[in-house]
């Protein structure tokens, strides 16, 4: 069974010492004044050289991906779905690392700010990963290495204000072909993580060709932060999550050459479409959030623990009272299994299995409750305290809140997780 | 040229010590390379990276095998090999550690011993001195600067002293020893440094190429017995005990009260 190896402590340990050196004396500006967290994860990403590495491993995977293609497989681009094609499994001990080097880095991150794991995860994930799947070698060049390096900041916008979890069935922005080689966008997007700032936008919207909006083809487009005919709001204030700058983008009659189309062209049926890659996104997310609510249990907990050690009340530490007891055990039950979990998840990867989307959604369910539950209760244990900023378990307990939400809600992981039992 | 760094493992020194009898308690103790050693090895990538000149860094340790991990980490950070002799590093004195460093180092034969000024935990600083001494090699301690010959053949040591820096030339081979400013933007130069070269300050982190990498890179493993060293300890610990907590302070309402209370209580006037 996977666990972390010595090299993978000695990473955290690194890593850790970079983040209690580097982003914990920025906390407060980030969390609470409204710093935007990009030159504190720009200098995480250079001083580990994450950012090389990925755009290393992303080059590897492009080259084979072509090299097939070449040799007369169906090459699209060097995603993971071309990945997925291949026959020959992956090393499973590198595979390993692999998947150890990209999770470690949010677990250490989500002990301290959520908020900027999910801006970091949207820049360098979501965002590249759109282009990647279904993006022209030209686009791919000119966006995806500046992407993982944290060089641009990206967003990606599918949420509008009446579509979220019914992201395509009612869903309103347009593009409409304008002469053979231009599009006419419009339509509003919002909650969009990093819009206030980003570089480079995924704006996904209707190809509107004059059908009925429910026959109309999912395509995206990849804008620039500043562009005639789109405006964005400043960050939106939330309940959490303070470290992402959220917002909203409007683009009114904004006229973009094919060039901008991911893909530049529309693929006419079932040849599959922006749509299938923003479900591959929906589940790459989802163990993205196991990570980071490992990184938010083990911190509730630690700080719990110390807690419950040192406050005397009563004569006796809260420590030794059975009601705080069964608070600090539940929390150890919750952390081990999220624990399990993305082991599960990393080791079954790294042999060429990854989780399907009802394994996926399993993890985010339990995960995002788990650690709602966790850093509630690490509130409690902290008393008065812990209703208060200094103590930072309130800040643990706002964003837990959000991986209820984003990346699919609660219920719409129950409604996957049961159809897929019910219907398999 | 071949650079040989020793690094030694300390408690955490961000750690509160207990003591436990006549002995520190080191269970559950966090272990951490020695920052002065840390300086070391990245005073020593510095001159490899700028000069073209160092074809091998050599980390060596004392310690069980536990310290491998410290040794991967130096090795993470970009050194190239390490050695590990197995010993007990709690009941080494400075003596014996010198011995043992002084064959390894007729072992490896490098053109320069780097090593920390002293090790946090012991805060002996003797070691270094006494390796120059037993191998009778040139030897410039507490270096704040180096500066490396075009043909390796000498090394500038910059040490501060009142007032000022002190520069003394070196000829190579030699022991140097590195004070915490070694590890500023630019202090270590060789003829191969660009005019504006800046590192960022501290000790690097290694990066995850630079941790996986470390995995393959390799570890000797050597008895003392193999290096043929006797040893025989020369300091003992008889015991040790932790500083009389001091007592808390009191606020003054007025000057004559505090005279009142040096006079009479703390009697120093
Ligand atoms: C901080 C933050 C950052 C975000 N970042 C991004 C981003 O970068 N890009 C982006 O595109 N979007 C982003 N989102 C949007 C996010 O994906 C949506 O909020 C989410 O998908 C839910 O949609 P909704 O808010 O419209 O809620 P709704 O879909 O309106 O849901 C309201 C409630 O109804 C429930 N519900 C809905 N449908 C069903 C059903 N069929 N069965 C049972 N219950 C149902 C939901 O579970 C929920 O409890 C972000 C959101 C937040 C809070």
């Amino acid at each position: 069974m996977f666990k972390w190896s010595d090299s993978h402590k000695q990473l955290r340990m690194m890593l850790r010492k970079f983040v209690d050196a580097e982003v914990v004396p920025q906390i407060d500006a980030i969390e609470h004044e409204g710093a935007p967290p990009y030159d504190v994860l720009r200098k995480f990403w250079k001083t580990f050289g994450i950012g090389d590495m990925l755009v290393g491993e992303y080059k590897a995977r492009r080259k084979k991906a072509e090299a097939r293609a070449a040799a007369g497989g169906s090459g699209s681009g060097g995603g993971e779905a071309a990945d997925a094609g291949s026959k020959k499994k992956p090393d499973p001990s590198a595979a390993l690392d692999q998947g150890a080097m990209r999770a470690l880095p949010i677990i250490e991150l989500s002990r301290h700010s959520a908020g900027m794991v999910t801006a970091l995860g949207v820049s360098m994930g979501l965002t590249p990963n759109a282009i990647i799947a279904r993006g022209t070698p030209a686009q791919q060049d000119a966006y995806v290495p500046a992407l993982l390096t944290l060089d641009k900041i990206g967003a990606w916008a599918i949420t509008e204000p009446g579509s979220g979890s019914d992201a395509f069935g009612a869903m309103r922005a347009t593009a409409k072909p304008d002469g053979d080689d231009h599009f006419i966008l419009n339509g509003n997007k919002t909650f969009i993580t990093n819009g206030p700032y980003a570089d480079v936008i995924i704006f996904i919207c209707k190809l509107d060709r004059g059908e009925p909006p429910e026959r109309r083809k999912i395509v995206s487009f990849i804008l620039d932060g500043e562009m005639e005919g789109l405006e964005r709001s400043k960050p939106l204030r939330k309940m959490g999550l303070h470290g992402s700058p959220t917002g909203e983008i409007f683009a009114s009659d904004l006229r973009v050459p094919i060039s901008r189309l991911v893909g530049e062209r529309v693929d006419d049926e079932d040849a599959g479409s922006a749509r299938d890659d923003a479900k591959k996104t929906f589940t790459a997310e989802r163990s993205g959030v196991l990570a980071m609510a490992l990184g938010m249990i083990e911190r509730a907990q630690e700080l719990s623990l110390e807690y419950a050690r040192t406050r005397v009340q009563f004569g006796k530490p809260i420590g030794e009272r059975q009601l705080i007891q069964l608070k600090l055990a539940k929390m150890e039950v919750a952390r081990q299994n999220v624990e399990n979990m993305l082991f599960k998840t990393i080791e079954s990867t790294a042999h060429g299995e990854p989780p399907d989307i009802a394994a996926a959604s399993a993890g985010k369910l339990y995960a995002a409750q788990a650690a709602m539950e966790v850093c509630l209760e690490a509130v409690q244990v902290f008393g008065g305290n812990g209703y208060m900023a200094e103590y930072r378990v309130e800040q643990l307990a706002r964003d837990a809140k959000v991986l209820q939400i984003y990346g699919g809600t609660d219920e719409i992981q129950v409604s996957q997780i049961a159809r897929s039992l019910l219907w398999r | 040229m071949k650079i040989l760094v020793t690094a030694k493992r300390v408690p955490d020194p961000e750690q509160k010590v207990k003591v436990q009898g006549d002995a520190i308690d080191l269970s559950g103790m966090n272990f951490v390379v020695n920052p002065f050693d840390e300086y070391a090895v990245e005073a020593a990538l510095r001159l490899k990276e700028s000069s073209g000149a160092v074809d091998e860094i050599v980390v060596l340790t004392i310690g069980s095998k536990d310290v491998t991990q410290q040794l991967r980490s130096c090795l993470a950070m970009g050194a190239d090999r390490g050695i590990l002799v197995e010993g007990d590093d709690d009941s080494l004195d400075s003596e014996q550690t010198a011995r043992i460093i002084k064959a390894v180092y007729e072992r490896e034969s490098p053109d320069l011993l780097l090593m920390g000024k002293q090790a946090v935990d012991g805060d002996n600083n003797q070691v270094a001195q006494l390796v120059a001494g037993k191998l009778d090699l040139p030897q410039a301690c507490f270096a704040g600067q180096l500066e490396l010959e075009g043909d390796a053949s000498a090394i500038t040591v910059g040490r501060e002293i009142d007032g000022g820096m002190e520069f003394k030339k070196v000829p190579l081979p030699s022991v140097v020893t590195v004070d915490l400013r070694i590890v500023m933007p630019t202090a270590v130069k060789t003829a191969g440094s660009k005019d504006n070269q800046e590192y960022a300050e501290g000790p690097r982190y290694a990066s995850l190429k630079g941790i996986m990498q470390a995995k393959k890179k390799k570890i000797d493993e050597i008895s003392v017995g193999d290096l043929g060293v006797e040893l025989e300890q020369w300091v003992k610990t008889t015991s040790v005990e932790t500083p009389p907590s001091r007592s808390a302070g009191i606020k003054v309402e007025s000057v004559d009260e505090l005279v009142d209370k040096l006079q009479n209580e703390a009697k120093v006037l």
